[in-house]
C-alpha cells in the first residue's frame, strides 16, 4: 500500500518542500497530482488484463517533476491559474512514468528465470545461507530497481519539460491549463467510477446513497451557516 | 483427517518459528517468475521451519527444493498455506506416514481458493478503497491554516495506509498460525476467512465513497466556477471539460478496460489541441 500514487506522492511532496516562496503551493501540489494518479492507476482491470503499471514510482516522479519544475520554469512559464499548471504537468509525468516502468518490470521478472535455477543448484548442494543470499539479492534488486528508476525517471521528466514547456510559452495560458486540468479531472473521475462503481454489484445504487448522504450535510451545513 | 504422528526424532516446530516463516511472508514476491510465481518465495519464507525439522544441510536443501516449485496464489493471504505446510512438514519429519505430494496437493488446494478470493478483495476493492479514502480524506479534513502549509499531505496518506493494513495486517499475521492450528480442516480454514463477506462490504462502501467523493468535487467546482454568481449557464460552460473528460474516457474504458492511462494522456493530449484553436 506504500506504492499507492497518493502515499508515494504526499510523502515525495512533503521530503521536496521547496522555500517558504511557494509554500501555497508547494504541498497543494503532490496532494493534486497523488488524488489524480490515484483514480487513474487503481482501475481494477489492470491486474487481469496483465498490463502491468508502476503505480508505486509514479507518484514520486510526477510530484519532483512538478515540484521541480515550479522551481525553476515559473520565470519562464507564468500562467495565472498557479499551481494548476504544475499538477497537470506532474500528472502527466507519472502516467507515462508508470507505463515506462511498467516495461521495466518484465525483464527483470524474466531475469529471475535463471536465479531460479541458480536457486534449484543451491538447495540440492545444501548451501542454504547461499540460497538466502540469492533471496536477499533479489529483495534489494527490487529496491535499487525503484529508487534508481525514480530518480532517472525524475531527471528524464525534468530535462523534457524543460526542453518542451518554455517553448509553449505562448500557448500555455492560464485558461487552457484550466480547461486541461478539468478534462483530466473529468478523466480521472470516469476511472474512478469504472474502479468503484461499476465494479460493485449494487455500486450505482451505493453511490447515489453516498452522494444524496453528502448532499444533505452540504445543504445542511449552507443552511446553518449565518 | 491426517493421523496423529507417533513421536519422532525432530524438533517440534516453536512460536518463533512460525514468527520467523511470517515475518518472511512479507518478501514472498522478491524473486517472481512467470513460471514459477511465489514458488522461490515460498520456499524462502517456509526456511526456518525445515531448519528445526531436518538436521544437516543435505536433508534442509532436499527439503527446500521440494518448496521451490510452483506456487502462486494472493501474497497477503499467502500464510495460511505456509502454517498448514508448516504443520504437514512438522508431522512427516516427526514420523507420520504423510507423503510428500500429499503436502503438495494440499498446497496447491489451498492456494488457488485463496487467490480467487483474495484477488478480488485486496487488488480490485479493499486497496481503491483505501486509496478512496485518503482522497476524501483531503476533500473532509479542514485546513489548519489557509495560507499556512497544507498538514493534509501527511494526513492523507496515513489515512490510505491505516484503511488498508487495518484488514491486511491482521490476515497477514494470523496467517501462518492459524492454518498450523487448522491444517486438518482446510475447508474450516477457507470458511472462517469470510473473505467473499468482506469483499461486498468492501464494495458497496467504495461505491458510497466515491459518490460522496463526486459531490463534494462538484460542490467544490460549482462555487470556484461561477464566484461572480453569473448564473447556470455560466457555470455549465465552465463544467463542460469535465463532463466531456469523465464521458470520453467512460465511453474509452468501456470499448477499451485497463486503458485508462492511455485514454486520459490521449483526452489530456486532445484537450490541449483544441484549446489552441479556441
Amino acid at each position: 500500500m506504500i506504492g499507492q500514487p497518493l502515499v508515494g506522492a504526499c510523502l515525495a511532496g512533503a521530503l521536496w518542500n521547496p522555500g517558504p516562496q511557494w509554500e501555497l503551493w508547494a504541498l497543494r501540489i503532490p496532494l493534486g497530482v497523488g488524488v489524480l494518479l490515484q483514480l487513474l492507476l487503481t482501475d481494477p482491470s489492470l491486474p487481469a488484463a496483465q498490463r502491468p503499471r508502476d503505480a508505486a514510482t509514479a507518484g514520486v516522479i510526477g510530484v519532483s517533476v512538478a515540484l521541480f519544475c515550479m522551481e525553476r520554469l515559473t520565470p519562464s512559464v507564468s500562467v495565472s491559474t498557479g499551481g494548476i499548471l504544475w499538477v497537470l504537468v506532474g500528472t502527466i509525468a507519472g502516467l507515462v512514468a508508470s507505463v515506462v516502468g511498467g516495461w521495466m518490470e518484465a525483464p527483470l521478472r524474466a531475469r529471475n528465470r535463471a536465479r531460479a535455477a541458480r536457486a534449484d543448484e543451491l538447495a540440492r548442494e545444501g548451501r542454504l545461507r547461499a540460497f538466502e543470499a540469492l533471496y536477499w539479492g533479489g529483495v534489494l534488486r527490487i529496491f535499487l530497481r525503484g529508487a534508481s528508476w525514480s530518480a532517472a525517471g525524475t531527471v528524464a521528466g525534468i530535462a523534457a519539460a524543460s526542453l518542451i514547456l518554455p517553448r509553449l510559452a505562448d500557448t500555455v495560458t492560464g485558461p487552457r491549463a484550466g480547461l486541461v486540468f478539468a478534462v483530466l479531472l473529468g478523466a480521472a473521475f470516469a476511472s474512478g467510477f469504472h474502479t468503484h462503481v461499476r465494479a460493485a454489484r449494487h455500486g450505482l445504487r451505493w453511490a447515489a446513497a453516498g452522494a444524496l448522504a453528502v448532499l444533505l450535510l452540504l445543504l445542511r451545513v449552507r443552511g446553518a451557516a449565518p | 483427517m491426517i493421523e496423529t504422528p507417533p513421536a519422532g526424532t525432530a524438533s517440534p516446530l516453536r512460536g518463533l518459528d512460525l514468527a520467523k516463516v511470517t515475518s518472511r511472508s512479507f518478501y514472498l514476491q522478491a524473486l517472481f517468475s512467470p513460471e514459477r510465481q511465489q514458488g522461490l518465495g515460498f520456499g524462502f519464507a517456509l526456511l526456518p521451519v525445515l531448519r528445526r525439522l531436518h538436521s544437516g544441510a543435505g536433508e534442509q536443501g532436499k527439503a527446500l527444493a521440494r518448496h521451490l516449485g510452483f506456487f502462486g496464489t494472493h501474497p497477503v493471504l499467502a500464510g495460511y498455506v505456509l502454517g498448514v505446510v508448516a504443520r504437514l512438514e512438522e508431522r512427516r519429519a516427526r514420523g507420520a506416514p504423510i507423503e510428500e505430494t500429499q503436502i503438495e496437493d494440499v498446497k496447491r488446494a489451498l492456494a488457488s481458493p485463496l487467490a480467487a478470493l483474495g484477488d478480488p478483495l485486496f487488488w480490485v476493492t479493499l486497496r481503491p478503497f483505501a486509496g478512496l479514502v485518503g482522497i476524501l480524506g483531503m476533500g473532509l479534513l479542514p485546513l489548519a491554516d489557509p495560507l499556512g502549509p497544507d498538514l493534509r499531505v501527511l494526513v492523507c496518506p496515513l489515512l490510505a495506509l491505516l484503511t488498508y493494513n487495518a484488514v491486511a495486517l491482521r490476515f497477514r499475521f494470523a496467517g501462518v498460525p492459524r492454518g498450523y492450528a487448522l491444517a486438518d480442516e482446510p475447508g474450516k480454514l477457507l470458511h472462517s476467512l469470510k473473505l467473499a463477506m468482506l469483499t461486498h462490504i468492501f464494495e458497496r462502501a467504495s461505491a458510497f465513497g466515491f459518490g460522496l467523493l463526486v459531490v463534494l468535487t462538484l460542490s467544490v467546482l460549482t462555487k470556484s466556477a461561477d464566484p461572480a454568481g453569473q448564473g447556470l449557464a455560466h457555470i455549465t460552460l465552465v463544467l463542460a471539460p469535465f463532463v466531456l473528460g469523465f464521458l470520453g474516457t467512460a465511453l474509452g474504458l468501456k470499448r477499451w478496460p485497463g486503458r485508462s492511462v492511455e485514454i486520459a494522456l490521449a483526452a489530456a493530449l486532445l484537450a490541449l489541441a483544441l484549446s489552441t484553436r479556441v
